[in-house]
C-alpha cells in the first residue's frame, strides 16, 4: 500500500514534468533547405519564489536580453540559444531539483545561478559531480569556486564580484577618504552576512583599522535603534552594516537619526536598487561590481536595451546576468561544439578581456571574476562613485 | 525504460525530501496520536542531521553508526525536556517546544563547530534513496503494530480523556514522554538522512518555519492511523515540483489546495483515501484526534 | 542608558501592537491566527495602495487601511475559520487553514509589488520630529507607543463593560451556552476578527510609516513575539499582552547591552521558556487561564 501511494505520488510527479517541458520540437520533416541545427540549452536556475523572490524579474530579464541579442545576431555558429528558467523558490533541495533537470531531462550546455549562495551550496556540487560548466551569476560569498567544501568545484565559474574582492577595495577607499582610525561593525546572522563580518574584518585589520565592537542583530529584529545605540557608545569614525537591504535600510535610518555625520560602509547587500528611495541613502559607501553610470559603450548600449525591452533600468543583477550570458555565448563560439562540456568548460577558461557591461571580464586561475570594483555612493536617488 | 531512469535521476532529490518529510511526520504523528500538540522535532532533526555530519567529518564514523548517534543524541535530548514540558498541555505545550527549538536554533548560530550561521557545506550526499524509504517503511509498520498494541491504546485513552486515563491505571506521564522520545528518535534519523542528501545544513533550515511544516504534513494527512502522515508530506512536499508549470502562481495554488483540503477533509487526507477503515475507526471512537 | 531606555518602550509597543489583535483572538475564540501577520502587512500595503497609486495623504490612507483589514479579518473568518468551526474540525486545522491563506495573500501582494522592500513615495509620510532638550522624537513612533496601551485600555474597557464585551466574554466561556443565552454568536465572532485585524491593520500602517519600509514578509519576524507577549503576559489577558511586551522588548534590549551578543536572542525563547515552566498562567493569568 505504502510503496503503491508512492509509485503513485512518482507518477504524478512524471506527468506534472513532462507537462512541464513540452520538449521543442525541432521539426526536421519540414526542414527543405538544410536542417537547422538544434537550439542550444542554456539553463538559468533562480529565486522566483520564496525569500530571494525580489532578485527577480531582474535576474532572469538581464539573460533573456542577452540571449534575444544573440540570437538575432545569428546564434552560435547557426544555432539559436534557448533559455530555460527554473524556480529554485530560494530553498536548497528545489535548487537541486532544478539542476538535476536541467541535466538529466534538458541536456543543457551550461547553467546559470543559483540566486542564493546557501541554495548554490547544495546545487553546484550536482553539477561538479555531473560535469557541466556553471557560472554563478549573484553568489557572492566564500567557498563558491576557487577551495569549496564539497571538494574540487573546477566546473564552477563565477561572474558574480565577490564579497572578497569588492570589500577590501571598498574598505581601502574609505579609509582614505574618510581617515577611519576606528569602526564599529553591525552584522546579521545568515551566510552571507557572516562571511561578510569575516571579509571585513580582514580588510580592516590589513589597513590598520580597529574594529572596536561587532554587534550582532538576527533576522527576526524588527528595530535596530538599540544596536546603532550601543555602536554609539564606542564613538566609532564610522559603522560597518554587514547585513541585506532591508535592515540596512534601517541601520542608515538610525545612523542619520543617532551619529550624524557618520557613513555607514556596507557589503554587497546594500548594493540594492529598492535602497535608492531611502531618505539617507547618501550615507553608505558600497563596493559594486557594476555602475549603471559607467560610459563604456557596452553598458549604455545595455542599459538603453534592456530599458527598451522591459521598460524599466536594469540593476546589478541584470547586468550579472547578461554578462554570464554574453560570456557564455563567446565561450560556446569557440568551444566547437556546444555538446562537449569539456571544450566548453576549456573555452570559459580562455574567456579574456571580454567587452561586458561589468568592464572588461575574464576568468581567474580560480574560475573567479576579474574585474574593476566601482566603490559607489548614492547622490540623488542613483549610484554614484564615492570621491 | 530510459525515461523512468531519467525521472529518477532528475527528481532524487524531492523523492529523498518526500521520504524525509514522512518520517518527520511520522515522528510528530506519535505525540499527535496521544492528544499532544508539540513543536520541538525540526529542533530534533536539526540535532540528528548536525551530530551525524559532525561525526562523519571529524571522526570518520561509518555513516549507519553517525545516524545512529545522532539520533540517539535527539532523543537524549527530549528526555529532560520532555519531563519538563509535559506538565503543560494544548498550546502552551506547542509553545514551550517551540521556545526550545528556537534555543536549539541559537545555540546552533553561536556554536562554532557547527559553522554558526555559515552551517556545514560539503556533506558527502551518502543517503541513498532505498536508506530514506526502507526506514519509512520499517517506522510506519513499527508505528502500525505500536497503535494496535496497549501502549496504543493508552495513548488514545490520554488523547481522549486524561484524567479517566489516570484513574484507570495509565501511566500517563510515562506514556506520553515515551510518544515524545520515540517522535524525537525518528526526527533525529530523518535529519541524519536528510543531511546527506542536500550537500549542506543551516540552522535556518531547522527553525519556527520547518516546525510548523511538520505540523502540517501530519494534520493534513490526517493523524487516525500512520498512513496519514506519510500522505501529508508525499503531497505536501511534492506539491512546489507538481506546480511548477503554474510559474509565478505556484504559491497561490498550492494555497488554495491547502485551504481546499482542510476544510472538506479537515481530519486529514486519509479520510478520503481510506474512508471505510475511518468508519470503523470512527465507530469506535478513535477519530477526534488533535 | 535613556535612549536605551527608550528604544526599549518603543520595541515593547510595536510588539504590544501586534500582539492585541492577536491575542483578541486568541482569547475570545481559541484561535492562533496565523494569518495575523498578513492582515499586518496588507495594511501597511493598503495604505501605499491610497497614498502611492490613488494619490491620497497618509490621514486618508490610515482609517481606509484599518477599514479594509477590518473587512478582510470578517472575509478571513468566513473562508478559513467559519467552514471549519460548521464541520466541528479540530482546533489544529484552523491554523493550517489560515497558513493557507498567508501563502496566497503574500503572493498575491508579491505579484502587485514585487518581494524586495519598498518605501512610500517621498514626502507622502509624516514625520513630525521634535526636540526636547538634546533629545529627538517622532511623532509617529511616540503614537505607537500612546496607542499600544490607549488601545488596549479601550479593549479591556469594551470587553468589560459593554454589551458587546459580555457577549463576547460568554462567547469565549462557552459557544453553546451563549448562543442559548441569546448572544449573537455570528456577530459577535465577526466583530472578534473586524476589531482584531483593524488593530494589526493598524499596527502594519504606523510601523511602514516610523520605518518607511515595507515588505510582504514584514508580519513574519512579529509572529513569534506575539506567542511570547501572550504567554509571558498571561494567554487570554490583553493587559498582561501588552505587559509582556515590554517585558520582552526590555530583556532584549538589556541582554544586547549586557550578554554577549550571539545569545540574545536565546534571551527572549530562555524567557518564554521559564515563564511557561515556572508559572504557565503567565504574569496576570489566574490559575484556571481565565478568557478575556
Amino acid at each position: 500500500m505504502r510503496r503503491l501511494v508512492a509509485v503513485g505520488i512518482g507518477g504524478v510527479l512524471l506527468l506534472a514534468s513532462c507537462g512541464g517541458t513540452a520538449a521543442p520540437s525541432a521539426n526536421p520533416a519540414t526542414a527543405t533547405v538544410a536542417a537547422p541545427k538544434p537550439d542550444i540549452k542554456i539553463g538559468l536556475a533562480t529565486a522566483k519564489s520564496g525569500a530571494a523572490n525580489f532578485y527577480n524579474p531582474q535576474q532572469s530579464n538581464g539573460a533573456l536580453l542577452a540571449v534575444e541579442q544573440i540570437n538575432a545576431a545569428g546564434g552560435i555558429a547557426g544555432a539559436k540559444l534557448q533559455l530555460i528558467v527554473e524556480d529554485d523558490g530560494s530553498v536548497r533541495d528545489q535548487g537541486i531539483t532544478a539542476f538535476k533537470k536541467f541535466i538529466e531531462q534538458d541536456k543543457v550546455a551550461a547553467i546559470l545561478g543559483p540566486t542564493l549562495s546557501a541554495v548554490a551550496a547544495g546545487a553546484h556540487p550536482v553539477a561538479q559531480a555531473a560535469g557541466i560548466p556553471v557560472i554563478a551569476i549573484s553568489n557572492t560569498g566564500l567557498g563558491i569556486v576557487g577551495k569549496c567544501d564539497y571538494g574540487p568545484c573546477d566546473w564552477i565559474f563565477r561572474a558574480s564580484l565577490g564579497e572578497q574582492s569588492a570589500v577590501p577595495e571598498t574598505v581601502k577607499a574609505a579609509t582614505q577618504k574618510l581617515g577611519l582610525k576606528k569602526v564599529v561593525i553591525i552584522y546579521g546572522d545568515g551566510k552571507f552576512e557572516l562571511d561578510d563580518l569575516t571579509i571585513f574584518k580582514d580588510a580592516f585589520k590589513a589597513n590598520g583599522v580597529t574594529v572596536t565592537k561587532e554587534i550582532a542583530y538576527t533576522a527576526k529584529d524588527v528595530d535596530f535603534a538599540p544596536f546603532v545605540t550601543q555602536a554609539k557608545g564606542e564613538n566609532p569614525d564610522a559603522i560597518v552594516a554587514s547585513s541585506l537591504a532591508g535592515p540596512a535600510g534601517k541601520i542608515l535610518d538610525e545612523v542619520a537619526k543617532q551619529m550624524p555625520g557618520k557613513r555607514v560602509i556596507g557589503g554587497n547587500g546594500l548594493n540594492s536598487a529598492a535602497l535608492l528611495s531611502n531618505a539617507n541613502a547618501g550615507l553608505m559607501v558600497v563596493g559594486t561590481a557594476w555602475s549603471k553610470a559607467s560610459t563604456d559603450k557596452t553598458n549604455t548600449d545595455f542599459v538603453a536595451a534592456y530599458k527598451t525591452r522591459f521598460g524599466v533600468d536594469p540593476d546589478q543583477f541584470a547586468a550579472q546576468s547578461y554578462t554570464a550570458m554574453t560570456v557564455l555565448a563567446d565561450a560556446l563560439k569557440r568551444s566547437g561544439s556546444a555538446t562537449d562540456h569539456a571544450a566548453v568548460k576549456k573555452a570559459l577558461e580562455g574567456v579574456s578581456s571580454l567587452a561586458t557591461p561589468l568592464g572588461a571580464f575574464s576568468f581567474t586561475a580560480d574560475h573567479d571574476v576579474k574585474q574593476p570594483t566601482f566603490v559607489m555612493t548614492v547622490k540623488d536617488g542613483q549610484f554614484t562613485p564615492f570621491q | 525504460m530510459d525515461a523512468v531512469s531519467d525521472f529518477l535521476r532528475t527528481y532524487s532529490t524531492t523523492i529523498a525530501v518526500i521520504g524525509v518529510s514522512a518520517l518527520l511526520a511520522l515522528s510528530v504523528w506519535l505525540t499527535l496520536y496521544a492528544g499532544q500538540l508539540t513543536l520541538g522535532n525540526a529542533a530534533f532533526m536539526g540535532v540528528g542531521a548536525y551530530v551525524s555530519a559532525l561525526l562523519g567529518r571529524h571522526l570518520d564514523t561509518p555513516f549507519p553508526v553517525a545516524l545512529l548517534i545522532g539520533s540517539v543524541a535527539a532523543a537524549a535530548l527530549a528526555l529532560p525536556l520532555g519531563s519538563i514540558v509535559f506538565r503543560l498541555r494544548g498550546v502552551y505545550l506547542a509553545i514551550a517546544t517551540l521556545a526550545f527549538g528556537e534555543i536549539v536554533r541559537v545555540v546552533l548560530l553561536a556554536t562554532p563547530i557547527t559553522g554558526r550561521g555559515q552551517g556545514l557545506n560539503g556533506i558527502p550526499p551518502k543517503t541513498e534513496l532505498w536508506h530514506i524509504y526502507l526506514s519509512v517503511l520499517v517506522v510506519a509498520y513499527v508505528l502500525w503494530r505500536v497503535q494496535g498494541s496497549t501502549i496504543g491504546r493508552a495513548w488514545a485513552a490520554i488523547r481522549e480523556d486524561e484524567i479517566a486515563s489516570a484513574s484507570q491505571g495509565i501511566a500517563v506521564g510515562r506514556h506520553k514522554l515515551a510518544a515524545f522520545v520515540i517522535g524525537a528518535l525518528i526526527a533525529g534519523w530523518a535529519g541524519g538522512l536528510s543531511a546527506h542528501v542536500t550537500f549542506s545544513i543551516d540552522p535556518s533550515d531547522f527553525g519556527f518555519t520547518k516546525a510548523v511544516q511538520v505540523l502540517v504534513f501530519a494534520v493534513v494527512g490526517g493523524t487516525p492511523n500512520v498512513l496519514g502522515p506519510i500522505l501529508g508530506a508525499g503531497l505536501l512536499t511534492a506539491l512546489p515540483e507538481l506546480l511548477r508549470p503554474l510559474k509565478d502562481y505556484r504559491d497561490i495554488f498550492q494555497g488554495a489546495i491547502l485551504l481546499l483540503v482542510i476544510i472538506y477533509l479537515p481530519r486529514g487526507l486519509v479520510t478520503f483515501v481510506d474512508v471505510r477503515r475511518t468508519r470503523r475507526l470512527s465507530r469506535i471512537g478513535a477519530l477526534d484526534v488533535a | 542608558m535613556a535612549e536605551q531606555l527608550y528604544n526599549a518602550v518603543f520595541i515593547g509597543s510595536i510588539y504590544a501592537l501586534f500582539a492585541l489583535g492577536f491575542a483578541l483572538v486568541f482569547s475570545v475564540l481559541d484561535i492562533l491566527n496565523l494569518a495575523h501577520p498578513t492582515v499586518f502587512m496588507l495594511g501597511a500595503f493598503i495604505a501605499l495602495f491610497v497614498i502611492g497609486t490613488l494619490g491620497l495623504p497618509w490621514f486618508v490612507a490610515l482609517p481606509i487601511a484599518v477599514l479594509v483589514t477590518g473587512l478582510f479579518g470578517i472575509a478571513l473568518d468566513r473562508v478559513a475559520f467559519a467552514p471549519l468551526r460548521r464541520r466541528g474540525a479540530p482546533a489544529l486545522s484552523s491554523m493550517i487553514s489560515s497558513l493557507a491563506v498567508t501563502l496566497i495573500v503574500v503572493r498575491l501582494v508579491e505579484l502587485r509589488y514585487g518581494g524586495d522592500f519598498i518605501t512610500f513615495p517621498a514626502g507622502s509620510v509624516p514625520a513630525f520630529v521634535f526636540r526636547v532638550g538634546d533629545a529627538t522624537f517622532e511623532g509617529i513612533r511616540l503614537a505607537i507607543v500612546v496607542l499600544s496601551v490607549v488601545l488596549m485600555l479601550i479593549l479591556t474597557y469594551v470587553l468589560r463593560r459593554t454589551q458587546l464585551g459580555r457577549d463576547l466574554r460568554a462567547l469565549a466561556e462557552n459557544p453553546r451556552a451563549a448562543r442559548l443565552l441569546g448572544v449573537d454568536v455570528d456577530r459577535a465572532i465577526a466583530a472578534t476578527f473586524f476589531v482584531s485585524s483593524a488593530l494589526g491593520g493598524l499596527a502594519g500602517v504606523l510601523l511602514a510609516f516610523a520605518y518607511n519600509t515595507l515588505d510582504s514578509r514584514m508580519g513574519v519576524p512579529l509572529e513569534l513575539r506575539a506567542f511570547t507577549v501572550m504567554v509571558v503576559g498571561g494567554m487570554g489577558s490583553l493587559p498582561g499582552a501588552v505587559i509582556g511586551a515590554y517585558v520582552l522588548g526590555l530583556g532584549e534590549v538589556a541582554s544586547l547591552v549586557y550578554l554577549p551578543t550571539e545569545l540574545r536572542d536565546a534571551f527572549a525563547f530562555g524567557l518564554l521558556f521559564l515563564v511557561l515552566v515556572l508559572r504557565p498562567t503567565g504574569l496576570l493569568g489566574q490559575k484556571s487561564p481565565d478568557r478575556v
